[in-house]
């Protein structure tokens, strides 16, 4: 017998996995049974690699870290576009340590590639809870914008930290 | 109208990928470069992605341009880290200011 949770994942992947054919088909009907099974063997692997109910997710979590994410990406690529056409001067490159708070891999992992697109920073080196940055310019307040996204990133996740 | 908005952001996402290009010639080390490449292309991205899904007579094909951007997304920022990890591996130190 199945449990609900187990029935409860298998049909928001399977609606999600099903609007994605629709998406990438473009709103096609030829390639139904196609899509048939392509959307089977995607539910299949994605219920082997992630056990429904092992992720704790919230979608409001993850809405608030898309809006945040969209205006810090704009922010970040109009400083560094400024900072492109000014040149070698307008640099003050230098690096970072951070200690991060949250307590899971795929979080962490997520944090670190976030931060590459953020304003001023370029993960180098996640070992642990430890995150080594370089920063385009060190007068920057990297470590507050490095914490506001980790505040979002847990949120998302559920984490508290 | 959306003829308008559509071209103004494509030309606003040629100035990012031209800014990027800019920074990755103009930038004195491997990881200030990934700076500029890695944000001012994907925010030009961003624009020409959306540029385009508003020209787009069907909703299924719009979304489908949309969904590239968190795909690219994924790419770089991954890719940019193996560089800046690879980097720091080999010992490559990060360019200072001298006259500070």
């Amino acid at each position: 017998m199945m449990s609900s949770v187990t029935m409860t994942a298998i049909l928001c992947r399977g609606a999600l996995l099903l609007l994605l054919w629709w998406i990438l088909t473009e709103g096609s009907r030829d390639g139904w049974l196609m899509g048939i099974v392509a959307v089977g063997c995607a539910l299949w692997l994605s219920l082997r690699l992630v056990t429904p109910g092992s992720v704790r997710f919230s979608l409001t979590g993850l809405a608030a870290f898309i809006g945040f994410f969209i205006g810090n990406s704009v922010r970040g690529g109009v400083q560094v576009a400024l900072i492109a056409l000014q040149g070698r001067r307008a640099l003050q490159p230098g690096t970072l340590e951070v200690q991060l708070h949250l307590s899971s891999p795929a979080p962490r992992i997520l944090m670190a590639g976030t931060l590459g697109l953020m304003p001023g920073t370029v993960s180098v080196r996640l070992d642990g809870r430890w995150l080594r940055l370089h920063v385009i310019d060190e007068r920057m307040p990297i470590a507050a914008e490095v914490r506001a996204l980790e505040s979002r990133i847990a949120r998302m996740f559920r984490e508290r930290i | 109208m959306i003829e308008l908005v559509s071209t103004i952001l494509l030309c606003v996402g040629g100035f990012f990928y031209f800014a990027g290009t800019l920074g990755l010639l103009r930038f004195p080390d491997v990881y200030s470069r990934l700076h500029a490449l890695a944000k001012a292309d994907n925010l030009g991205l961003g624009c020409i992605l959306l540029g385009l899904a508003i020209q787009e007579e069907s909703l299924a094909a719009a979304l489908k341009l949309v969904l590239v951007w968190p795909l690219a997304l994924s790419a770089s920022a991954t890719v940019s880290y193996a560089i800046a990890r690879r980097a720091d591996a080999l010992g490559i130190k990060p360019w200072r200011r001298e006259d500070r």
